[in-house]
């Protein structure tokens, strides 16, 4: 395969996961506006959003000011961010759409009316703030349309491969830094851990990877606690939002990229040793080290594998 | 005005059925399946882009339902005549880069060739694989009356409209089924095989495994993209951009995932300039340094040949039946247009005289961007041509405003007729010449236009061929 074609369908994934995650944030955001709070949290919340999402700067440089509306205009339509929904979903279909002939017609479809339905949305809607859950509900809706169109549809060669790493990289990259963002309200030092507070805190992150029900089952309805939260974020092997989930999977099909090319790598070596690290990890062991800690190596090491992933099938050296 | 489907207000024979058919079908019905086609393109994503000066954008092109119907008597006798002209372009291309018969038989004015800025000095004496230069010819096609058909130009450097001719086939099928049930339409869709069998027929001298073809694009903003990219999926092969290829001691090799692979056929689609800008256009990003040399070196084939473009100049184009007469001893089956070049003085002359009833052109130009229809045309905007002939007459031809044949189009609530014109896609390989039974029909959807360019308020039609 081309090795610009691996490059697009790599990113073409990683954007729509992209799409995806911002969504999930929203909705977070948007349950918080609707829950009384003073109106000093309420902006820290809006605050974080823009963290996690990793655009506060690029905001602040347009808008100025925390301002609920123009965020989510700025998360979902505003063309001058590169990582809106709207310009993850375009990012998408363009890089799919250099890559036609790679996708089946079926997932070209499915990214390409995507697009053109959001252009539609954005033309058709008067009220962000009240549309907003119907926005967030289509923008899902399409991610898992385009995803299982994607595992039912494609080929399962190296196209496919490609694919779901960038789905893969996207999502260890985002849990990370949503985690980081909010690291403090996991810190066992806070003296009012199990209080009304902390659970509002930390139900919101559940929340905001989609995994707020996932976790009463799989905790069987206990109480929360934050060791339960960062083995369930961390290293819950069954929660496909966690890190282990995601290092698990991008070993993985590194290593069948490995096997079919006949060839060993960098990141094929790197990606080994995470997965086996991160697997003889417990939440008291990351408590130990700090979370912050361990989120702030987690992510430089996934960004080496990456790179040297880029390096080996991208740009075709590994130096 | 020739119209096809009429005669003496009476329904031709061969269209009876499909006459029929228009005029059956509801006004809501037509509505809706309108709305249907377009989705259907929609969804496939056949776009193409209009280019301006800030920014391109994706637009559908027009697909009118009433398909364009060409009987099979009419179609034996373009289809030699397309042959016989794609055959003597070939030869043609030969000779001029090579000994250059044509001009000692001085058939030919020297300087029209070797003066012509699309002649390629570095491609004289190259020995260009099975000495095809322009395998894949597109030549537009207009009919004047019952039986006369008359070849426009022959588009020799990468014609598009393929695609487009596949897929409306494609969406008529899909709409309407239960008229390819009545009537027996000759098939397109052999057209990818045929273009790769003739693509791998020409492979360079170097080779000597099972040739490796590519399609080579400038990319995804090129308005013919969705055609490439057509064409790759439907040949199996891949749709490469110049910095996925690059050369290495004359070889040139794609970046794949496993490594370096050779190429060996690029069947590309940009502009000769912009190939390889260490032998042409340094400026070009598109390109493949060092391509030209791995070309001349008989490592890799490029299709078209650089170069043949001198081939669909306006001015050259005046000499085909010449060309015809001088390499195949035939005389042309299908008629030229009368062509008036400027650069003679007596041409001038009469163009000069008789501007409100000609069509100039220039040159090199093409997409129907750069010429004057005099017949529509302001006094001012006629004064502005003179003056451009004036200053440069070898620049410009003139031809008849010819009055193209017309087929009805479904306009609102009625069918309404519209010129048209063909453009058929003949592929000249090492062994064989061949074409698919069919071509691309455009039509200009505005009322009294001449202009069938998909870029100036063009659509296309579905073409059938009837198996009588």
């Amino acid at each position: 395969m081309l090795s610009r074609t691996a490059e697009n369908l790599f990113w073409s994934a990683r954007y729509i996961e992209r799409a995806d995650s911002l969504a999930r944030l929203l909705e977070v955001g948007y349950r918080i506006s609707l829950i009384p709070n003073t109106e000093r949290g309420y902006t820290n919340e809006w605050e974080s959003i823009l963290e996690t999402s990793g655009i506060k700067n690029e905001y602040l440089k347009k808008y100025k000011t925390i301002s609920k509306e123009k965020i989510i205009f700025f998360l979902l339509f505003d063309p001058e961010n590169s990582s809106s929904v709207k310009n993850c979903i375009k990012t998408a279909r363009e890089n799919i759409r250099m890559v036609r002939t790679a996708v089946t017609l079926e997932v070209w479809n499915a990214v390409n009316s995507s697009y053109h339905e959001l252009d539609k949305n954005l033309k058709d809607t008067k009220n962000i703030l009240k549309e907003l859950p119907e926005i967030i509900e289509w923008t899902k809706k399409q991610v898992n349309l385009i995803r299982g169109t994607i595992l039912n549809t494609q080929l399962i060669n190296d196209g496919y491969d490609f694919l779901i790493l960038g789905t893969y990289f996207e999502r260890a990259d985002f849990t990370a830094r949503i985690v980081n963002v909010k690291y403090f309200i996991l810190l066992p030092s806070i003296n009012y851990v199990g209080g009304d507070i902390d659970n509002f805190q930390w139900s919101l992150m559940l929340r905001s990877i989609s995994s707020f029900r996932a976790f009463k089952w799989a905790y069987g309805g206990q109480e929360i606690t934050y060791t339960k939260i960062i083995d369930f974020l961390i290293l819950n092997m069954t929660c496909p939002r966690s890190l282990i989930f995601s290092i698990e999977k991008i070993n993985h099909h590194i290593g069948r990229l490995s096997k079919l090319y006949k060839q060993t790598s960098t990141s094929q070596k790197k990606i080994g040793l995470m997965y086996k690290n991160i697997k003889n990890l417990s939440a008291s062991k990351i408590t130990d080290i700090g979370l912050h800690e361990f989120l702030k190596s987690f992510i430089e090491e996934i960004n080496f594998v990456y790179k040297k992933f880029e390096q080996k099938y991208f740009f075709g050296s590994e130096r | 005005m020739y119209n096809e489907v009429y005669k003496n207000s009476k329904v031709r024979k061969f269209y009876n059925q499909i006459y029929d058919w228009a005029m059956s079908l509801p006004e809501n019905v037509v509505v809706k399946k309108k709305n249907e086609a377009e989705n259907l393109f929609k969804k496939i994503g056949i776009t193409f882009s209009v280019y301006n000066n800030f920014d391109s954008t994706e637009r559908l092109i027009p697909f009118d339902m009433f398909p364009r119907i060409i009987s099979s008597t009419e179609w034996k006798k373009i289809k030699r005549g397309v042959i016989q002209r794609a055959l003597a372009v070939n030869a043609f291309l030969n000779d001029i880069y090579n000994s250059g018969e044509i001009i000692k038989a001085k058939l030919i004015p020297e300087d029209l060739i070797y003066k012509n800025p699309a002649y390629e000095v570095k491609m004289i004496g190259f020995k260009v694989p099975k000495k095809i230069y322009s395998p894949i010819i597109g030549s537009d096609i207009v009919r004047i009356n019952e039986k006369t058909f008359k070849v426009l130009e022959d588009n020799c450097r990468t014609p598009s409209g393929v695609s487009y001719m596949i897929e409306n086939r494609e969406i008529m099928m899909r709409m309407f089924p239960e008229l390819f049930e009545k009537l027996k339409i000759e098939t397109v869709e052999n057209y990818p095989n045929y273009l790769l069998d003739t693509l791998k027929s020409l492979a360079p001298r170097k080779c000597n495994k099972e040739p490796k073809v590519v399609i080579l694009t400038p990319g995804s903003l090129n308005s013919a993209y969705y055609e490439h990219s057509f064409l790759a999926d439907l040949m199996g092969v891949e749709l490469v951009q110049g910095n996925d290829l690059f050369v290495d001691e004359s070889i040139t090799f794609m970046k794949t995932t496993r490594g370096p692979e050779k190429v060996d056929i690029i069947y590309r689609r940009i502009d000769d300039k912009f190939i390889d800008p260490i032998t042409f256009d340094s400026s070009s990003l598109i390109g493949i340094p060092g391509l030209f040399d791995s070309y001349k070196s008989g490592n890799v084939n490029i299709c078209s040949a650089p170069g043949s473009g001198i081939a669909d100049d306006k001015a050259i184009y005046s000499y085909i039946p010449e060309i015809i007469k001088f390499y195949l001893g035939e005389e042309p089956i299908l008629e030229n247009v009368k062509t008036w070049r400027c650069c003679e003085e007596d041409a001038k002359k009469y163009v000069l005289n008789n501007l409100n009833k000609l069509v100039v052109k220039e040159v090199h130009g093409s997409g129907g961007y750069g010429l004057l229809i005099g017949s529509k045309s302001s006094k001012k905007e006629i004064e502005i041509f003179r003056k451009k002939i004036l200053s440069n007459p070898s620049n410009y031809i003139a031809q008849p405003i010819l009055e193209l044949s017309s087929v009805p189009i479904f306009d609102k609530k009625k069918l309404s007729p519209r010129h048209v014109d063909l453009r058929p896609f003949c592929l000249v390989g090492a062994n064989k010449t061949k074409l698919v039974d069919g071509g691309l029909t455009r039509v200009a959807l505005n009322q009294g236009s001449l202009v069938v360019n998909s870029s100036q308020g063009g659509g296309v039609k579905d073409t059938w061929i009837l198996n009588e």
